[in-house]
C-alpha cells in the first residue's frame, strides 16, 4: 500500500527547508518525514516548527476575521479553505539512507517539489540492535509512536557519558529504570546507582527487583534493607580524606589535623577524630573541636554519653560495613547493578559513599590498564542526580575537582563512567558538557536549559528548541555519537515494560537439608 | 538467671600435626570445662565443631569422651552443620552423635507453599527457643534463607535463639569481601541472640531489628590463617549469655591453650642468600620457647630462588629454640629472577580461589553452572572433596566409592536433590 | 495649512457628486437601449444549490525584454470549473497555457507595423492560441494607439494574451462543458480590436452550438448616468434608497452588433459585498432565456462569490486571476534565459542598443535605491 503523502517542499535553504502540509497531513513538530530519492534512496526529515501559510494577505485575513467573529459575515466563508489556508513546516534534513542502505549525513537539499511522507517501520530498519544493547524506547514520530525499537551500544553510551537533561516530572527516573532494566543480565556494564529517593529497587510496587536476573545480579543496599537485601552499612576505616576531595570543604588547618590524624592512626583516623585523641599541640583543640563537629553534620558521627560510637543515620560504622566498600566493587567489577538507597541521607553523606566507591573502581580501573588487563573489564557507570551538585562550575571553583569530575573529564579512558542526571544544565561548564557524549534530551521549559543542551548536543539542535519545549513526559530526544541521527522517542512507562519483559520466575519444591 | 554457651568453628580434626592436633583438642576440652564449671544450662556449637563431616577417629573418639561428660553433667549440647561437617544426606559425624543422643542438631524444616518453615525446638529447662539453618557447602544456605518464613518465626513468643553457619554481609572483615555471605535483613527479626559461626574471627554487633549477632570466632584455628591471627594477638575462645527474658550479658571467655610468636620478615632488596642468613640471624635470637612461632617471609628477592630459603632450615632453627610448633607462611614470597604467577591471597582457600578465578575461563564449557565464579567455586568444592584422604579401616573400594559419591554430590549429580 | 485644503477638497468632492437625481444610464452609442431604474427592475438572487457547473477564463501576460521595436512577453491563459463552492477537474484540457510571445516592429507600405510571433511551450498548446497572421497590427491602428501617437508596442503585444483568452473559452466549451452550464470571461463581451472580433465569434459560436451560456464580468467600468455619475455608484444608492436587501441583478441595457452582442446588467452578487459589478450575457442567449433560466445562471453565479476574502466577487476568477497572473518577481526567471541565448549567439550588443534607446526610467529607478 503506499504511503500517504504530507506534504511537499516548496522552497527553503539547507536546515530550514520549507514544506506545505497536505490539508489533513497532520505534520507535527518532531514529525519524522521522508522524501524519496530518484536512485532508490530517501532522506529523513524533521519538522521543527510549524507557521500558518495563506494565499490571502495577512491583513486581510485579520479583517475578515474581525469581521466573522462581529457576525459580519453571515454566508460568507473560505471557499477552498484547504488550498488557500495551509500549515508550512519547516523542516530539516536527518539522514540521508542510500539504496545501499549506507547512511550519511546529508549534504545536498532534496529535490526541489518533492512530496514528503511520515515514516514508517520500513524506513528505520537500519536501527539495529548493537552489542551491549541499552534499551531506551521506541521511535517517535511526533507524538506517535513507531514500533522501532531504539538500542544504543552499552559499552560505548557508558564509557563516553550520559547526561540526562530534564526538569520535574518529566520521567527522568522512569527513563533509568527501563535502561537499567534493559541491561540488567548484561554482566558487561556494572552500574552503580546512587538513588537520592529509593525508586529502582522496587521496595513498594514493581522495580528492578522484579528483574528474572535480579537474584544474580542486583544488589540493594539501604539503611532500611528489605529481606534478602543488604544493610548500607560502611565502616569509618573505608573513607581516607581524599574521598572527600571537593564533596566537603576543610579550611587549611583542618587539611593540616586530618593529614597528622592519618598519618598517627592510618585507617582509624576518623574514630581518633571523633574520639577527639590527643595528639599534642600540633592540632589546636578549636580545630579539633570544628572537625568533630562537621564529622557530625556530614557522617552523622559523634560519641554518645557512654563513650560509645554512634551514627545517627546508622550508616558509618566503627565495627561493622568493614567490606562493604569492597564487596560493592567486586560487584561493579563483576558486571551487576548495585543500588544504594541514599533516600535518608544527606547530600554530603550521598556523594560521601558515592565518592568512595566511584574512587575505589577508578583506581583499580586505572590500575588495570596499567597491567594490560583493562579490557577484560566491564565498562563502569555511576548514575548520579542532580549533577550540579559535583559538576556545578562555581563548586568545581570553590571546592576544586572531585572523583565525579575526574570520571568526567578522564574516566573514558579507563571504561569509567558517569550517567548525569540534571534539571540545570547550564550550571555544568562546556568542557563537561563536551564529554558527555549521549544526551538524552527530556522536556524542558527552561529556555537557558535548553539552549545549554543544544550547544553541547552530538546533533545540530539549534533549531529544535521548539521541539524540545514541546517534549511530553515520556518523550525524549536522543542525541548521541552513537546515533546516526538526533533519535526522537518515546520512553515506555516502566511498570508497562516490566509487565511485557516479565519471565516468569520458577518455583521448585525445595528440598531442605539441615 | 539462665546461661548457655555459644561457640562455633572448633574445627576438630583440621590441624594434622601432633602438638597442633593435640591443642586444637586441648582448646575444645578447656571450653567444655569452663561450661561445666559455668555450670551452663546448655551449649550451643554454631557449625564447624568438626573440620570434616568424617573426620579422624582418633580425635573424634577424644571430642567424644568430653562431650560425654558434658551430657553427663546435665548440660545439652545443641549444634547445627556447619560447611565442613555438612552431609547432603545425613551420614555426617554430627548424625552419628545425634542419634546417639550425645548432641542434638537443631535444624528441622520443611517446605510449606514455597517457604522453608523452620521448626523451633525449644530447650526444656530453659524455655529457650532455638531456630537453625545449618552452614552448606559454597555458601548454598543461602538459598533457604531467601525462602526463610521469617514472618511465623518473628511471631513466636518467648526467648529466641536464632543459631546459623554464614558470614553476615555487613560484617564480614575486608579481607574476606569475596567471601559468600548473607545480608543481615534476611536473619528473621526480633531473636534475643543471633549465634553465628564460620567467620573465625570473633564480633559482637547489632543492626535494627537484630540486636545481637555474635561471631565467637575460631575456638584454636583450622587455618594457618587463625594460627597467624592467634599470634598476632586475635583472642580465642567462646561466648557464655545470661538471659532471663532477654539477654543480660553477652561475655567473651578466653580459651588459651598455649603461647604464640609472631616474627615477619620482608626480604625486599636482598638475594636469597642475604635473606636467608640475615633471616635466620634474627630467627635464633628470638625468643620461641614453648611458643607455637608463626614466621610470614614476603616480599620480592632481588635474586636467588625462593626455595634457597629453606622452610626446614627455619623449622629446625626454631624447634632447637623450643618452639612447640612453626607455622610457615611464605606465600607472599617472590624473586625477581622468574616470573611466578602473581596471586594475592594471604592463604590457600584464597589463593586456590583466585588461581581458579583467574584461569576458569580458558576452559572452554557450555553450562552457565561451569563458569566464572560458580565454576571457580564448584571446582574449589571438587578440590577439597578430592583431597580427603582415606581413612582409618577404610578399604580402598569403599574409599573410592565414598569419594566418587561425594564428588557427585558435589557436582549436583548425585542422590542429592 | 494643508488640513484646510483638503477640506477643501472633500467640499468641493461633495458638492460635485449630486445623488438627488441619479440619471439614467448612459452609453452616448444609439446602439445601446438602455432600460431605466424603476424600483421593480431590481430581480433578487435566490439563494440555492446550483445544478449547472460554471467555468472562469482569465489570462495575464508582462513583458520579458524589450525595446521601442520589440517586445518578448510570457503569456498565460487559466481556466477552472465550479459547481457553486466545489471545484471540478477538467476532463482533458489543460488548466492553464502558457506561450512566450515576440512582437517586431518592420517597416513597410510607408509605415511601421507591429507584427506578433507566439512561441507555444509545448507543440500541443499550437492548437489552442491565436494564429499569428491575426496579430499583425499597424502602428497607427486606431484600435491600438493612445491618442494621436504611435501605439506603444508593449500594448500591441498584449493582444495575444486577449485573443488567446477568447480562443481557449471556445476549447473549454468544446471539451469541459455541457448544454446549460455557463462560461464566464474576466470582461465585457465586446471587442475593440482589429481581428478580436474573429476569435470572439469563435467563442459565441461554440457557446451557441453546445448549448453554454456565455457571460462576462467585468472588474472596472467607466459607465456614467446622465446625471454625470458612475453608473455603478448609481445603481448602488438606488439600491439603498428602495431598501434593497440580499444579493440582486438589474438590468440596464441591450445592444446587438458586431462588436458587442449582450444584455448588460450591474450585479451585486453578495449581500455583504461592497462592489457591484458590470455582468453581460451574449445577446443571442440572453434574449430566448427564460426568467428561470436566468435565475439558475446568476444564482449559480452568486453561489460561487462566497468567498470570505472578496464577498461578491466569483471565487473561479480570483482563482484565476491568482493563477493567470504572471508576477513581477517571475520576469527574472524567464529574462535571464533569453538574455542568455541572445549573448550565445553574440548578438547581446546589437540588441541592448536597441533597449537603452527606449526607456531610461529604469536606470533612474535604481538610483533612488
Amino acid at each position: 500500500m503506499a504511503l500517504e503523502i504530507s506534504g511537499q517542499i516548496i522552497a527553503g535553504k539547507t536546515g530550514q527547508i520549507l514544506a506545505r502540509e497536505k490539508a489533513g497531513g497532520e505534520i507535527e513538530i518532531g514529525d519524522l518525514l521522508v522524501a524519496e530519492e530518484d536512485d532508490g534512496g530517501y532522506v529523513i526529515l524533521q519538522a521543527y516548527e510549524l507557521v500558518y501559510g495563506s494565499q490571502v494577505p495577512q491583513l486581510v485575513r485579520e479583517l475578515l476575521a474581525g469581521m466573522k467573529l462581529e457576525g459580519m459575515g453571515t454566508n460568507l466563508d473560505f471557499l477552498e479553505p484547504q488550498l488557500r489556508n495551509y500549515v508550512i513546516a519547516q523542516i530539516k534534513a536527518l539522514l540521508r539512507v542510500c539504496k545501499n542502505n549506507e547512511l550519511k549525513i546529508p549534504k545536498t537539499l532534496p529535490k526541489f517539489f518533492s512530496t514528503i511522507r511520515h515514516v514508517a517501520e520500513k524506513d528505520l530498519l537500519f536501527l539495529t540492535k548493537p552489542g551491549s544493547p541499552v534499551y531506551l524506547g521506541k521511535v517517535r514520530s511526533g507524538s506517535k509512536v513507531l514500533d522501532v525499537d531504539v538500542y544504543v551500544n552499552g559499552k560505548d553510551m557508558l564509557t563516553h557519558h550520559v547526561l540526562i537533561p530534564a526538569t520535574t516530572g518529566r520521567g527522568k527516573s522512569n527513563l533509568v529504570k527501563v535502561m537499567l532494566w534493559s541491561v540488567l543480565a548484561q554482566d558487561c556494564l556494572g552500574i552503580l546507582v546512587l538513588d537520592p529517593h529509593d525508586e529502582y529497587y522496587g521496595r513498594h510496587g514493581k522495580g528492578l527487583k522484579d528483574h528474572s536476573a535480579a537474584k544474580q545480579s542486583l544488589l540493594y543496599y539501604s539503611t532500611n534493607p528489605v529481606a534478602g537485601t543488604n544493610t548500607l552499612v560502611i565502616n569509618l576505616r573505608s573513607i581516607l580524606p581524599s574521598h572527600f576531595q571537593g564533596i566537603v570543604e576543610f579550611t587549611d588547618p583542618q587539611h593540616d589535623a586530618i593529614s597528622l590524624y592519618y598519618n598517627r592512626f592510618r585507617d582509624q583516623w576518623i574514630e581518633n577524630i571523633v574520639r577527639g585523641t590527643d595528639i599534642g599541640d600540633a592540632v589546636a583543640p578549636r580545630t579539633l573541636e570544628v572537625l568533630k563537629r562537621k564529622f557530625d553534620n556530614v557522617l552523622g558521627v559523634f560519641i554518645d554519653d557512654g563513650g560509645d560510637f554512634q551514627c545517627r543515620s546508622g550508616v558509618f560504622s566503627d565495627t561493622a560495613g568493614l567490606a562493604t566498600t569492597r564487596e560493592i566493587a567486586k560487584a561493579l567489577e563483576d558486571g551487576k547493578k548495585v543500588v544504594i538507597d541514599t533516600s535518608r541521607l544527606l547530600d554530603e553523606a550521598e556523594l560521601l559513599i558515592g565518592s568512595i566507591i566511584s574512587g575505589g573502581i577508578f583506581h583499580r580501573y586505572q590500575a588495570y590498564k596499567s597491567e594490560g588487563t583493562l579490557e577484560e573489564k566491564p565498562v563502569v557507570s555511576v548514575v548520579i542526580e542532580e549533577a550540579p551538585r559535583v559538576l556545578g562550575a562555581d563548586v568545581l571553583a570553590a571546592r576544586g575537582d572531585n572523583i565525579y569530575s575526574t570520571i568526567a573529564r578522564e574516566g573514558r579512558k579507563f571504561k569509567v563512567g558517569l550517567i548525569a542526571i540534571t534539571q540545570l544544565v547550564s550550571l555544568i561548564p562546556r568542557a563537561i558538557l563536551a564529554n558527555m557524549n549521549t544526551k538524552i534530551i527530556l522536556g524542558n521549559e527552561l529556555a537557558a536549559e535548553r539552549q545549554a543542551v543544544m550547544e553541547s548536543a552530538a546533533q545540530d539542535l539549534s533549531s529544535d528548541d521548539r521541539t524540545i519545549a514541546s517534549l511530553d513526559k515520556g518523550e525524549a530526544i536522543v542525541s548521541s555519537n552513537f546515533t546516526r541521527f538526533a533519535v526522537p522517542i518515546q520512553i515506555p512507562l516502566f511498570e508497562k515494560y516490566v509487565e511485557e519483559n516479565l519471565q516468569p520466575k520458577e518455583k521448585n519444591k525445595t528440598v531442605f537439608v539441615g | 538467671m539462665f546461661k548457655f554457651a555459644h561457640l562455633a568453628d572448633c574445627h576438630i580434626g583440621a590441624n594434622r600435626g601432633p602438638v597442633l592436633e593435640k591443642l586444637e583438642l586441648a582448646a575444645f576440652n578447656k571450653a567444655m570445662d569452663i561450661c561445666m564449671q559455668e555450670t551452663v544450662d546448655f551449649v550451643l556449637i554454631s557449625g564447624d565443631l568438626f573440620h570434616a563431616n568424617l573426620p579422624d577417629m582418633y580425635v573424634a573418639n577424644e571430642a567424644v569422651k568430653k562431650m560425654k561428660e558434658v551430657k553427663d553433667a546435665g548440660i545439652p549440647v545443641y549444634v547445627i552443620y556447619g560447611s565442613h561437617d555438612y552431609s547432603p544426606n545425613g551420614t555426617s559425624i554430627i548424625d552419628i552423635l545425634d542419634s546417639t543422643g550425645l548432641i542434638k542438631k537443631v535444624v528441622k524444616g520443611e517446605d510449606v507453599d514455597g517457604k522453608l518453615r523452620l521448626g523451633v525446638f525449644t530447650d526444656a529447662k530453659t524455655g529457650a527457643k532455638l531456630v537453625g539453618i545449618s552452614g552448606r557447602k559454597a555458601g548454598l544456605e543461602r538459598n533457604y534463607f531467601e525462602i526463610l518464613d521469617r514472618e511465623c518465626l518473628e511471631k513466636e513468643q518467648g526467648f529466641k535463639i536464632f543459631a546459623f553457619h554464614s558470614a553476615i554481609s555487613e560484617l564480614k572483615p575486608e579481607f574476606l569481601a569475596q567471601m559468600d555471605s548473607i545480608p543481615v535483613s534476611l536473619l528473621p527479626k526480633g531473636f534475643d541472640y543471633y549465634a553465628s559461626g564460620h567467620v573465625h574471627k570473633r564480633t559482637e554487633s547489632g543492626f535494627a531489628g537484630h540486636e545481637r549477632v555474635v561471631f565467637p570466632g575460631a575456638l584454636f584455628g583450622g587455618y594457618s590463617r587463625d594460627l597467624e591471627d592467634s599470634a598476632k594477638g586475635e583472642k580465642r575462645g567462646f561466648y557464655i549469655v545470661s538471659f532471663d527474658e532477654k539477654v543480660e550479658e553477652v561475655k567473651f571467655m578466653e580459651v588459651s591453650v598455649c603461647d604464640f610468636g609472631y616474627f615477619e620478615y620482608d626480604v625486599s632488596d636482598r638475594n636469597s642468600m642475604q635473606a636467608k642468613k640475615d633471616l635466620m640471624e634474627k630467627l635464633s635470637k628470638i625468643e620461641a620457647e614453648n611458643k607455637i612461632t608463626v614466621v610470614k617471609i614476603k616480599g620480592e628477592l632481588s635474586g636467588g630462588k625462593t626455595s634457597d630459603i629453606s622452610s626446614g632450615e627455619i623449622r629446625d632453627l626454631m624447634k632447637e629454640n623450643g618452639a612447640l610448633d612453626v607455622i610457615i607462611n611464605r606465600y607472599g614470597l617472590t624473586s625477581k629472577d622468574y616470573v611466578s604467577v602473581k596471586v594475592v591471597g594471604e592463604d590457600v582457600p584464597a589463593i586456590e580461589n583466585r588461581l581458579l578465578r583467574e584461569n576458569i575461563g580458558a576452559v572452554k564449557v557450555s553450562l552457565e553452572e561451569l563458569k566464572a565464579d560458580k565454576g571457580a567455586k564448584l571446582a574449589q568444592e571438587l578440590l577439597k572433596v578430592l583431597r580427603q584422604e582415606q581413612k582409618l579401616n577404610e578399604t580402598k573400594k569403599d574409599y573410592v566409592e565414598r569419594i566418587q559419591k561425594h564428588a557427585l554430590n558435589t557436582l549436583g549429580l548425585g542422590d542429592e536433590g | 495649512m494643508s488640513a484646510e485644503v483638503f477640506k477643501r477638497i472633500a467640499e468641493f468632492l461633495d458638492s460635485k457628486i449630486g445623488e438627488e437625481d441619479v440619471g439614467q444610464p448612459y452609453f452616448g452609442n444609439p446602439g445601446y437601449e438602455t432600460l431605466p431604474f424603476p424600483p421593480a427592475s431590481f430581480v433578487l438572487i435566490k439563494d440555492a444549490e446550483p445544478k449547472i457547473r460554471t467555468a472562469f477564463v482569465d489570462g495575464g501576460n508582462q513583458e520579458i525584454l524589450g525595446a521601442p521595436n520589440f517586445s518578448a512577453q510570457i503569456n498565460r491563459i487559466y481556466f477552472n470549473i465550479f459547481k457553486g463552492r466545489d471545484r471540478i477537474l477538467p476532463k482533458s484540457l489543460p488548466r492553464r497555457i502558457e506561450f512566450y510571445s515576440a512582437t517586431m516592429s518592420d517597416f513597410r507600405n510607408d509605415e511601421i507595423f507591429y507584427d506578433t510571433r507566439l512561441f507555444p511551450l509545448r507543440v500541443e498548446l499550437e492548437g489552442l492560441i491565436p494564429e499569428d497572421r491575426h496579430l499583425s497590427f499597424s502602428s497607427v491602428d486606431r484600435t491600438v494607439t493612445l491618442g494621436t501617437q504611435r501605439a506603444d508596442i508593449r500594448h500591441v503585444a498584449s493582444v495575444a494574451r486577449r485573443f488567446a483568452e477568447w480562443e481557449f473559452a471556445k476549447h473549454v466549451i468544446e471539451n469541459e462543458l455541457e448544454n446549460g452550464d455557463l462560461i464566464v470571461h474576466d470582461g465585457s463581451l465586446q471587442t475593440s480590436l482589429t481581428n478580436e472580433q474573429t476569435y470572439m465569434a469563435r467563442a459565441l459560436e461554440a457557446a451557441m452550438e453546445k448549448g453554454v451560456i456565455f457571460a462576462g464580468i467585468s472588474k472596472t467600468s467607466t459607465l456614467f448616468t446622465t446625471t454625470g455619475l458612475s453608473l455603478l455608484g448609481a445603481v448602488q444608492k438606488l439600491a439603498e434608497d428602495y431598501k434593497v436587501n440580499g444579493p440582486w441583478c438589474i438590468p440596464i441595457a441591450r445592444v446587438a452588433n458586431v462588436q458587442h452582442n449582450a444584455f448588460i446588467y450591474v450585479v451585486k452578487l453578495h449581500e455583504s459585498a461592497n462592489y457591484v459589478f458590470r455582468y453581460e450575457i451574449y445577446g443571442e442567449q440572453a434574449r430566448r432565456m427564460s426568467e428561470e433560466d436566468f435565475c439558475c445562471v446568476t444564482s449559480a453565479l452568486a453561489n460561487n462569490s462566497k468567498d470570505l476574502s472578496f464577498p461578491g466577487y466569483p471565487y473561479g476568477l480570483i482563482d484565476a486571476d491568482s493563477f493567470a497572473r504572471v508576477n513581477g518577481d517571475e520576469i527574472d526567471t524567464y529574462r535571464v534565459p533569453l538574455m542568455s541565448e541572445i549573448s550565445k549567439l553574440g548578438k547581446w550588443k546589437k540588441i541592448s542598443r536597441h533597449i537603452c534607446s527606449g526607456d531610461a526610467h529604469s536606470v533612474l529607478d535604481v538610483l533612488k535605491g
